[in-house]
């Protein structure tokens, strides 16, 4: 091996000491070199993520707005299908089921049921796959992963604005009269957003570890809809007791029961309703960052 | 950067890549024929691990420009990307002196997309401010050479344009390690010659260049030095003729 350029003699040295770490990494440091990948500090992985925002924010409107752009009426789906699913609900459980027991507005009821849950059910199912389906993405850039998951519920937030909207409207169309309420909605929807956004850490991670998880997550998210009262309200048939207590506070049936009652004049809730969404968001979310986080080197290798 | 002129801009210390791939296992001579339980492993477990890069250790200067051959499936690929620091190494380490880009902005681009809304995406995703953004989108398109296609979803462009977009895209943060991955092999003579200037134009300020390519007179045009990969290991060092030449040797 020849050793013309002035770095070659180098590599030899390095390569011939028996502590070539200290080596390099005192060459390193003589130079000015940082070193890359691994995990960074939590601050400075924070850091790092909030300078980075903007890609999240991009990509995640970016893949909304795509999901509607390849057909000829594009962006005015956004708002024709959230109302499309607003009929095929109320005509099957209104209409058919008649699962309106106990409910007064069942209308207005049933539609914040099925669009708040949508955006949780789709920040998860999206969330499972925010690493293992963006490795294109992971191997040829160096960003904070932690964006991906953000990515996600970005795209699924900006899915949502629309389907609030066209809730809004349906509420006064039938009959709800508008109250200073409806700023708790933001709120509420705010609390959701970190709660989905903390359990898509959890399930970027989690899949991205073990694939067969993934295979996993249709089933759950199945069961929390017929368990959170998206269809029926769920105190007129949870029951009593411990079941009935769990089932109650399981956190979709909080954000949902929170966003009925900030558009619905028949629905209230206690501050304990408000205490829990709050928790269930604050705790998810801290505990789903710290735990994405810890694997954050080994995204790039599945 | 304050002595870019000798300086070293990259260290590469023993470097070892591995990783895990679903959906196959190898079968290896020394496992014998094929038995019940081994082919059921194809279909349930089917989870294997790669060592691709296999302590590989090399620096690089300022303003230098490295050619990376070898054959397929010899980790020139894999090498770079965990230079990019975007696959983990399962050993060693390495030290850079600024950003380490790798021409592969295309994970990020979406094909229902306008080739303008791409350019913003991308190059976001490079690590540029939306001011920086706003301020080279013009520049990006124009070498790109897309024209009116940049409001066309870049699902309508040829590949050769989509590739043009690529390379104008992944050069436009100027990073301080550039790395590109056959991407020259694209593009009619007019891109490879402008795209040539953007090399040594990022050269010229001090960058360092990593080209794999297995066209070897990309390799001889483009590179002062050379790295001969093989099976994960590096096999030669030394000026770009020299390596090629044996290189070129040992496949006769």
């Amino acid at each position: 091996m020849s050793a013309p350029s002035p770095s070659a003699p180098l590599v030899e040295e390095v390569a011939q000491q028996p502590s070539r770490n200290q080596g390099a990494a005192a060459l390193a440091a003589q130079h000015g070199l940082t070193r890359i990948g691994g995990r960074p500090r939590l601050s400075a992985y924070l850091k790092d993520l909030w300078q980075r925002r903007h890609f999240a924010l991009k990509l995640g409107s970016s893949r909304a707005y795509a999901r509607n752009q390849d057909s000829f009426l594009g962006q005015l789906w956004a708002v024709l299908t959230p109302l499309l699913w607003a009929g095929v609900y109320l005509f099957v459980f209104g209409v058919l089921l008649k699962t309106d027991r106990g409910v007064e507005n069942f209308a207005g009821f049933l539609v914040i049921g099925v669009f708040l849950f949508r955006f949780t059910a789709s920040s998860i199912s999206a969330g499972a796959k925010a690493i293992t389906g963006n490795s294109s993405l992971i191997s040829s850039l160096q960003f904070p992963r932690a964006l991906l998951p953000i990515a996600v519920v970005v795209a699924e937030f900006v899915a949502l604005l629309p389907e609030l909207v066209v809730l809004a409207a349906l509420v006064l169309v039938t009959g709800e009269p508008v109250r200073v309420q409806w700023l708790l909605l933001l709120v509420a929807v705010g609390l959701q957003l970190l709660f989905s956004l903390g359990v898509a850490f959890i399930v970027a991670r989690a899949v991205a570890e073990i694939r067969d998880v993934g295979n996993l997550i249709p089933f759950v998210i199945r069961a929390l809809m017929y368990v959170s009262g998206v269809f029926f309200s769920i105190d007129h048939y949870a029951g009593g007791g411990l079941l009935g207590d769990i089932l109650t506070h399981n956190p979709m049936a909080i954000y949902l029961e929170l966003g009925r009652a900030s558009l619905l004049e028949g629905q209230s809730v206690g501050l304990d309703i408000w205490a829990w969404g709050a928790g269930f968001a604050v705790v998810t979310l801290v505990g789903g960052f710290l735990y994405f986080w810890h694997g954050e080197e080994k995204y790039g290798r599945v | 950067m304050s002595d870019a002129d000798a300086g070293l801009s990259l260290i590469v210390d023993d470097v070892h890549v591995k990783y895990r791939t679903y959906g196959g296992r190898r079968r290896t001579a020394d496992s014998g024929p094929p038995t019940r339980r081994s082919r059921l492993a194809q279909h349930v477990g089917a989870v294997d691990s790669v060592h691709a890069v296999r302590g590989v250790s090399f620096t690089a200067e300022h303003g230098e420009s490295i050619g990376l051959i070898g054959h397929n499936g010899s980790g020139k690929s894999t090498l770079l990307r965990a230079i990019a620091g975007a696959v983990p190494t399962a050993g060693g380490a390495v030290y850079t002196s600024g950003t380490a880009s790798l021409l592969g902005v295309s994970g990020a681009l979406m094909k229902n997309l306008s080739g303008e809304r791409n350019v913003t995406l991308g190059a976001l995703a490079l690590g540029l401010t939306p001011a920086q953004v706003d301020e080279q989108r013009d520049e990006i398109i124009e070498f790109a050479g897309i024209g009116e296609f940049a409001d066309l979803p870049m699902k309508a462009y040829s590949s050769g344009m989509s590739a043009r977009l690529r390379f104008a895209i992944s050069t436009a943060a100027r990073p301080d390690i550039l790395m590109i991955d056959e991407a020259l092999a694209t593009g009619d003579a007019a891109f490879k010659k402008r795209s040539q200037q953007r090399i040594d134009e990022i050269r010229e300020h001090a960058g360092t260049v990593l080209l794999v390519s297995h066209s070897m007179s990309t390799i001889r045009r483009s590179c002062d030095r050379a790295l001969w990969m093989d099976h994960g290991r590096l096999l030669q060092d030394g000026p770009v003729d020299e390596v090629v030449d044996s290189y070129l040797e040992s496949q006769a």
